[in-house]
């Protein structure tokens, strides 16, 4: 039986023209007597077959549910439609990590112009034109007064040119060298670092830097060395490393066997950079630093090869 | 810059290990990159005096040899090196020693001779690959000694990797003061002095005293130059990665080594004349020592004799004036030249040399004598011969100031961060050998050593006492919280938004170099500027990008390559229509080819099309919240037919379309489509701003007209829309149709309208009036037809 049959049913005994419906209407011609008695019992087998229908009805919803949902089932395991999940590049993860940790601390994000002037690159940042550095950049040319910058910190002079003190900024971006072999590509990422304030000090740059790299290590009690260094644009100067994180300062290959990381370029601003910029070198100083973003994110990716960052391959871009 | 761990402790010598003691110097600040034994370590091996010599009478290429050990008992070894002979001090390796290759020696029988050890080779003891021979010992060399510390092979050598500003220590005296200024020491003072015996003069003169300041020159007459370089010179050398030459050259080495002062030797005998120091005459040739012959430009400084150029100040000697083993009489030279006339030229003749390197960092102006005199020394000693005077020019006016610094311990404080004591600070700048005096208001005058050219300001001074101090020690410190809070807009669409936006439609993003190949600028884009580096690594990246597809189309072009065909990828990063900042335009792009989506059960396969690209730019657009039109166009790149200008009102801010066949085929690549868009043009949101909705019914209506196929939909919707009927709150073309039952030329197009009254349910006559109008507006401007 199904539902169609037992509303059938219904109709026939229960409907306008059904069989206890006939019943009742042939109540009339029973005397006053029997009325009642009839009525009641005509009523009472209303109500039994009313309460057997609806009871069998959900008999039959019940069966036809179960039948539905076996019908419906699926293979909850198969894959899904359109699922393709596209991926951030490492680098731009990277930079975004980095971002993030300083954003928190209270930098704002500055960006520049790649093709820059001599000024910007060099001049403005202590490096005259005679100066050895010069030599080490490896610098593309456009014409003698335009280079591709070779690294970030044009930015700082940029951004002093349009902000007073205090200045607490980073700027993420592409440099350019012109040099290409297994270690070096001929356009990589930086991340300059830049404060002027009343009273920055070289001990507050050293803290800042420690937490920094612990935050982007995740690590706490992550080992952190500063070195005394150059660079013509910071006096006093430093370089930091950090303890191996592949070999635990150990000593392996990445290290070069010494269990320690080369990761960052710091220092005070020279003086002669805030003078570059009308800035009193007696009323402010600035504190500066500047890491590889390659660097940083072969690193915590545990990537070995530095060009795979720009072949760009999608069994390399899977994985981030 | 090598130096070897025994040279420098004959200067000065703490009381550390030598990994101490490199560790040490990284700490202030020369960087050691590496220090590594002369030798592996091995024991076992003394020197041994061949005494007997024999063929063996079994092999032909094998020695029998008798060997003194010193034991009184001699050993026999049979020994297969060609050079083997009687009366020969070789390297013993006895039986039971092991040697760096872990080969370990034991009694055995060569074509049934018993050997009794082994007489060993440079390679065979790890300290060259050498494999000419054994190696032969200095006669001098006691029997049964250790060979050890007969070749000195316990030293160690250290490689600095020297900043810019640290000229001073490219040498053995520069590095020997640093370790004294570390760990409290004093060097022993420098005192030379030959033996002048001759009185030959010699003429010299300088035209340029402000590029050279001082000048000397002394003659030796009756030296013997084919005199054999000492074995403990030569080996300080070679540790110093520094070739060995002549006796006259390997001492003018070995003072640059030593003293970090330049020096060269001319045989005298081949100089015309008398000596001047100029800049070069127009199209002046020389041919250097190297053999290269070079035309010199006028701005370099030479050292000429009466005829021509004979060297390059500061940089190189010239052939022809060039010390031989024949030589006798020589003209030692040592000079100070101003880094600024000698930075660059050397680099100008492709040239790279120990003395450019030291002249172009710096070399102390007060050297030259010391160094005359030290040279002379060694001559006499090595070469025998007279020397003369020294002849000296000096123009004290051009030699480099030492001037006073001014600073006091508040300054220093200050830029530290934390208090020094002054009496330390005091005792630091004796071993600096800073001369220093502290004035009424308690700041110090201080006034640098010649040789630390580098200290010019208070910040030198700073940095000086902080590395003394030690970087490590400095107290750590926190930013004191003054952080401007900036006005960040909420309606500016960040790049990692826009990222996103792709990323979460199956996009990976690339990042590809910002200059690409001439061939690829003049496909791409050939319309726009070229954009040249005067200097580029290669063709491929010559020219900077105009436009991002480039280095996307090749990032998909290597993919397929290498199988992978249902490609998404996007870049943002700037692209140059000039150098000026204004040219360099920031953009985000991409590319797609093959299939939509990956092969899988639910649905067919089906390929990408223009409109699955034009949605993922909409999904760009739509961040902004304001309105793009999309118009046919023309791109060298694209597909006629297939390509749109994408416009915010009149301005164009993008492009998309498929790539044109054309293209596809010069670059063997398949269907493909690519959009581009000027990111600051749609990073510019709108804050929204509330407006109340009707609660009275909306009512749809559908109309199908046929019109011309020239007709786009954007032109029909916005007709509609020009109307500013009121109450119709949205039109959407929902159909489109070509084919049987249409007239060629033309096409079927469906639009759903939606009417909504904010005050009133509009009844059915009103809607059909509205409609009317609207059917009747497209049949006068469209000549539609309604189906």
């Amino acid at each position: 039986m199904d539902l169609k049959a037992l509303d059938d049913s219904r109709v026939h005994y229960l409907g306008k023209k059904g069989e206890l419906t006939d019943l009742l209407k042939g109540l009339g011609k029973l005397s006053k007597e029997e009325r009642p008695k009839m009525g009641e019992a005509i009523n009472e087998a209303k109500v039994q077959i009313q309460k057997l229908i609806e009871s069998r009805k959900e008999e039959l919803e019940e069966e036809l549910l179960n039948q539905r949902l076996l019908d419906e089932k699926v293979d909850v395991t198969l894959p899904s439609r359109n699922s393709e999940k596209g991926s951030l590049h490492p680098i731009t993860q990277t930079l975004n990590h980095i971002q993030d940790i300083f954003t928190k601390a209270g930098f704002e994000i500055e960006l520049g112009p790649e093709i820059e002037d001599d000024f910007h690159n060099f001049s403005a940042l202590n490096i005259p034109e005679h100066h050895p550095a010069r030599a080490m950049h490896d610098t593309f040319y456009f014409d003698s007064n335009t280079v591709l910058r070779t690294h970030t910190s044009p930015v700082q002079i940029r951004t002093l040119e349009r902000q007073k003190p205090p200045v607490r900024v980073i700027v993420p971006g592409k440099v350019y060298r012109c040099d290409s072999d297994v270690t070096h590509t001929p356009m990589f990422h930086q991340v300059e670092g830049l404060i002027v304030d009343k009273e920055a000090s070289f001990s507050q740059l050293k803290g800042l830097l420690i937490d920094f790299l612990r935050a982007y290590f995740e690590k706490e009690d992550l080992k952190v060395r500063f070195r005394p260094s150059y660079f013509p644009f910071t006096e006093p100067s430093a370089e930091a490393d950090i303890e191996c994180v592949i070999c635990g300062g150990e000593g392996c290959r990445v290290c070069k066997k010494s269990g320690w990381l080369e990761v960052l370029g710091c220092g005070v601003v020279h003086p002669n950079v805030l003078k570059a910029v009308d800035i009193d070198p007696e009323e402010y100083s600035g504190l500066a630093f500047g890491m590889g973003v390659e660097r940083l994110a072969m690193l915590r990716y545990s990537v070995n090869d530095l060009r795979l960052f720009f072949e760009n391959d999608v069994r390399f871009l899977n994985q981030f | 810059m090598n130096i070897s761990t025994r040279w420098l402790r004959e200067w000065v010598s703490p009381d550390v290990n030598d990994i101490e003691l490199s560790e040490k110097l990284t700490m202030a600040g020369l960087e050691v990159d590496q220090i590594a034994p002369v030798a592996p370590p091995f024991e076992g091996l003394v020197v041994g005096h061949v005494v007997g010599c024999g063929k063996h009478p079994n092999a032909d290429k094998l020695s029998l040899c008798e060997v003194d050990i010193g034991t009184g008992e001699n050993l026999q070894i049979i020994c297969g090196a060609p050079n083997v002979r009687k009366d020969l001090k070789v390297a013993v390796a006895t039986v039971g020693s092991v040697l760096p290759n872990k080969l370990k020696i034991k009694r055995a029988k060569l074509r049934g001779v018993e050997s009794n050890g082994m007489l060993c080779s440079e390679s065979e003891m790890g300290i060259s690959d050498s494999h000419e021979g054994i190696i032969e010992l200095d006669s001098k060399s006691k029997i049964g000694d250790n060979v050890r510390s007969v070749l000195d092979l316990d030293d160690q050598i250290i490689e600095l990797d020297i900043t810019p500003n640290r000229g001073d220590c490219f040498s053995v005296l520069g590095v020997a003061r640093e370790v004294c200024v570390n760990y409290d020491l004093s060097l022993p003072e420098l005192n030379y002095k030959a033996a002048q015996k001759g009185n030959k003069s010699f003429k010299s003169s300088v035209s340029n005293p402000k590029e050279c300041p001082k000048y000397l020159t002394r003659v030796i007459e009756g030296v013997d130059n084919t005199a054999s370089t000492p074995d403990w010179m030569a080996r300080k050398l070679l540790r110093a990665s520094q070739q060995l030459h002549s006796a006259i050259v390997d001492i003018t080495n070995y003072v640059l080594l030593e003293l970090g002062q330049p020096m060269h030797a001319f045989d005298l005998s081949k100089i015309n004349g008398s000596i001047n120091v100029r800049s070069a005459n127009k199209n002046e040739d020389l041919e250097l020592l190297n053999g290269q012959s070079v035309t010199l430009s006028e701005d370099t400084l030479v050292i000429a004799d009466e005829k021509s150029a004979i060297a390059i100040a500061g940089v190189i000697g010239g052939m022809g004036s060039s010390t031989l083993e024949s030589s006798t009489e020589i003209l030692l030279e040592a000079a100070f030249f101003e880094p600024v006339a000698i930075s660059g030229v050397a680099r100008s003749y492709g040239l790279h040399t120990e003395a450019s390197l030291r002249f172009e960092r710096g070399v102390d102006f007060n050297m030259a004598g010391y160094a005359m005199e030290r040279a002379t020394e060694l001559v006499l000693e090595i070469c025998g011969g007279t020397a003369s005077e020294i002849n000296e020019t000096v123009d004290s006016k051009s030699l480099p100031k030492l001037e006073p610094i001014n600073t006091s311990i508040e300054k220093i404080s200050k830029v530290l961060g934390f208090d020094l004591d002054p009496s330390w600070v005091e005792s630091k700048f004796k071993f600096l050998d800073f001369d220093f005096k502290k004035n009424k208001d308690d700041s110090w005058t201080i006034t640098p050593p010649s040789f630390r050219f580098d200290i010019r300001i208070p910040a030198d001074i700073i940095e000086e006492l902080a590395r003394l101090y030690g970087y490590d020690k400095i107290p750590v410190q926190r930013l004191s919280i003054d952080a401007n809070i900036s006005n960040a807009a909420q309606a500016k669409i960040s790049s990692n938004e826009l990222s996103n936006a792709l990323v979460n439609r199956g996009y990976q993003e690339v990042i590809t170099y910002s200059f690409i190949s001439n061939e690829m600028h003049d496909l791409v884009d050939p319309d726009s500027k070229k954009i040249l580096l005067q200097n580029p690594i290669s063709d491929d990246m010559a020219i900077m990008r105009s436009s991002l597809w480039p280095g996307l189309i090749e990032s998909a072009k290597s993919n397929i390559r290498r199988g992978h065909h249902n490609l998404r990828f996007f870049e943002l990063g700037l692209c140059f229509s000039g150098i000026e900042v204004e040219g360099q335009i920031q953009k985000i792009a991409g590319i797609i080819s093959g299939n939509r989506h990956n092969s899988q059960w639910a649905e067919g396969d089906r390929e990408a099309d223009f409109f699955d690209a034009k949605s993922d730019v909409e999904a760009l657009l739509n961040l902004s919240k304001k309105d793009f039109k999309f118009e046919a166009a023309e791109h060298p790149a694209l597909q006629m037919g297939q390509t749109a200008k994408i416009l915010k009102g009149n301005d164009q801010i993008g492009w998309i379309g498929a790539m044109s066949p054309k293209l596809q085929k010069k670059l063997s690549m398949p269907k493909a489509f690519l959009f581009e868009l000027t990111q600051s043009e749609i990073e510019q949101g709108k804050t929204p701003s509330y407006e109340s909705f009707s609660s009275f019914q909306a009512s749809q209506r559908d109309i199908a007209i046929v019109v011309s196929q020239e007709i786009s939909s954007d032109e029909l919707i916005h007709s509609i829309e020009s109307l500013k009927q009121n109450d119709l709150i949205d039109v959407n073309l929902f159909d489109v149709y070509e084919g049987e039952h249409i007239e060629q030329g033309s096409k079927s197009v469906a639009l759903n309208l939606t009417y909504q009254s904010k005050e009133v349910t509009l009844t059915d006559e009103q809607l059909a009036e509205k409609v009317s109008k609207i059917v009747g507006h497209l049949e006068s401007k469209f000549s539609a037809k309604l189906r």
